[in-house]
């Protein structure tokens, strides 16, 4: 039987396949080479990148909970600079589509990543909105579709025409609204979900289990609520929704396709097994060739509810 | 220098555990990669309890590698340390590593060392000895419990070690009572030595505080929440005293303790 056809499409942008690695599971794109090769996948959406490094939040920083994760990593990062001049090109060299995750304390800061970015042949961008807007006293900026359409304007004029997805915080009342903003910006898609927000508490000793006090929650536990925002962005968007949170299998990335999402990203399960993001791309292919069918079109949004 | 070895995914079988204290346990799993593992100062990523059991591999020393099987040893602390001392014999397990530099690549030229371990840092004294014996390099082994019924079987200990110092914090079982820095910092007035310690972190703390005082080199396992162990996570990252951070997985678990930033950790 042929070969299914996997390839995905995020606006100008056409992809292999729709297994992307998660922002902050992969690294840099090529520290796992040896176990997953970045070249074989959708895409790798590196660590989220600022504008000059940040040295991220004190230990301990991350805390196993019933079905997930919690981290409080503060985006430690090397920063823009150092990235593009040493992790983007042997990346780019290995044969791999690459998205920059990138994070801003203010649109102003989103503008000009996306201007450092723009001369590159990184392929997209992936704006992560889940960060504290220090003008707003630390508030994200993922709640407000005003910050969220503020930000990808940014993005859009600065970027020098590169495709960008805004990716999505789930914690918010209407997350349709929200996506609504970055698809009337220009996104080329959104993806869906970030953490989720979250406390652990260490009873004994009368204080957070983080170093950094509040966290974020991260696989299995997430799933159905992210299952839940993607079918509702798919519902209300015209661009494509990439999903993501809890996948851990070709099943659950399945489970998302026909919730509507037009590709998957792969996070914890990474940490976990870091052939994960491909062992879930080699099931999709069989799964394909079990159901008989050439491509995941006939499955993509055909959860009726 | 050596390169790191590449860490792989192997299989093996738990082929017999025994237990050495009232929650510490000796585990040998059998696995056809077993040599890939000799790597001193390293260590892997485990899993093997029922499904859905914990979520992430947890990470243990590499305690020793003996025919055709890795050695750990592993302290009651949790579900998945409570999971994996009790496996019946045959239990499947999942291996992923060796993880980190190994100390013939931290420290291609050893001296001769006092090793210092507090508790189950115990775990990774073994096949340092053995990699120490090996370099023609002396060795002595100072360990340190809180009280008796974590003492590890002194005939067990005796049968790998054979240079040791046991100290007992409450005077509670064998060895001489009080703080395991106590002998060392006399062994350390009679003879400085350069100094590998495992154990808690206000344990690591105080001997760099002693080589300091003693003009060695204090060479520590760092203790950190790991998720990943392959350097992507970021979970594991430390302060460095010169600015910049360690990622313990991938850069450790071996560091000399002095370049810690021990205040910000
Ligand atoms: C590189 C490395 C090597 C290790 N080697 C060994 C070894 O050889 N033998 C051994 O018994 N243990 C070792 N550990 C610690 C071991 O990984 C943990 O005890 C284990 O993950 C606990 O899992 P759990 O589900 O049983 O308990 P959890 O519920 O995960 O933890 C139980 C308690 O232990 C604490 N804890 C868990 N992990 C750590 C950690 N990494 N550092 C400090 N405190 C922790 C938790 O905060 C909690 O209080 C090592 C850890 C690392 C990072
Ligand atoms: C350790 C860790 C680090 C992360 N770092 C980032 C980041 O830098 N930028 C970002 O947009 N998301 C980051 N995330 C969120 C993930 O990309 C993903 O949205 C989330 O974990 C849900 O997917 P999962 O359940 O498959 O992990 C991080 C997650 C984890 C667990
Ligand atoms: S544990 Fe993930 S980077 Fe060290």
């Amino acid at each position: 039987m042929k070969e299914p056809d996997l390839t995905a499409r995020l606006g100008p942008l056409t992809l292999k396949n729709p297994v992307l690695t998660a922002s902050g599971t992969f690294g840099y794109g090529l520290e796992l080479k040896d176990f997953c090769p970045p070249a074989a996948l959708g895409a790798v959406i590196v660590k989220g990148l600022s504008l000059s490094p940040w040295p991220g939040n004190p230990g301990p920083r991350m805390f196993e909970v019933p079905g997930g994760l919690m981290n409080s990593i503060g985006l430690e990062n090397m920063g823009v600079e150092a990235f593009v001049t040493r992790a983007l090109p042997p990346l780019l060299a290995a044969g791999a589509t690459v998205g920059v995750n990138i994070l801003g304390r203010s649109p102003e800061e989103y503008g000009r990543l996306a201007a450092r970015l723009a001369g590159t042949e990184a392929h997209f961008l992936e704006v992560n909105v889940s960060c504290p807007n220090v003008a707003k006293g630390g508030a994200a900026f993922g709640g407000d579709p005003r910050a969220v359409d503020e930000i990808s304007r940014a993005v859009r004029e600065m970027g020098g025409g590169k495709p960008f997805l805004v990716k999505l915080t789930p914690l918010v009342s209407d997350i349709a609204a929200v996506a609504a903003a970055a698809e009337g910006a220009g996104a080329a898609a959104v993806s869906l979900i970030n953490t989720l927000p979250g406390l652990a508490v260490d009873l004994a000793r009368r204080r957070p289990r983080l170093g950094g006090g509040l966290g974020g929650l991260s696989g299995p536990a997430v799933k159905p609520l992210a299952l839940r925002q993607v079918w509702l962005c798919a519902q209300a968007l015209k661009i494509p929704v990439v999903g993501l949170g809890g996948i851990m299998t070709a099943e659950d990335a399945l489970e998302f396709i026909l919730a509507g999402a037009e590709a998957v990203e792969v996070g914890t399960a990474t940490l976990i097994d870091p052939r994960a993001p491909l062992t879930i791309l080699e099931g999709l292919k069989d799964w394909l060739r079990r159901e008989g069918l050439p491509n995941l079109g006939q499955i993509r949004g055909a959860l009726r509810i | 220098m050596t390169a790191s070895p590449a860490p792989l995914i192997a299989f093996g079988r738990l082929r017999a555990g025994r237990r050495l204290s009232a929650d510490t346990f000796w585990l040998d799993v059998e696995t056809p990669a077993a040599e890939s593992f000799r790597a001193p100062g390293c260590f892997l990523k485990l899993r093997g309890w029922p499904e859905p059991g914990p979520l992430l591999d947890r990470p243990f020393s590499l305690h020793r590698v003996q025919a055709g099987g890795l050695q750990l040893l592993i302290r009651r602390v949790g579900p998945a340390t409570r999971l994996l001392c009790g496996l019946a014999p045959g239990r499947p397990l999942k291996i992923t590593g060796p993880l980190g530099r190994p100390l013939t690549e931290i420290i291609p030229d050893p001296a001769d060392f006092y090793l210092v371990a507090g508790g189950v840092g115990l775990a990774p004294m073994a096949l340092v000895l053995d990699w120490l014996r090996e370099s023609g390099r002396r060795s002595r082994l100072f360990y340190g419990e809180r009280s008796g019924r974590h003492q590890v079987d002194p005939a067990w200990l005796a049968a790998w070690a054979d240079d040791f110092t046991a100290t007992v914090d409450d005077g509670s079982g064998y060895g001489r009572p009080g703080l395991v820095t106590e002998p060392l910092a006399e062994a350390l007035a009679r003879e400085p030595r350069p100094i590998l310690a495992c154990g808690p972190p206000p344990l690591l703390a105080a001997v760099t505080g002693l080589a300091e005082r003693f003009g060695v080199a204090p060479w520590v396992w760092l203790e950190a929440g790991m998720a990943c162990g392959l350097g992507v996570c970021l979970s594991c990252s430390l302060p460095l005293k010169e600015g910049g951070r360690f990622k313990v997985c991938r850069e450790g678990p071996v560091a000399d303790g002095r370049t810690l930033d021990w205040e910000a950790a």
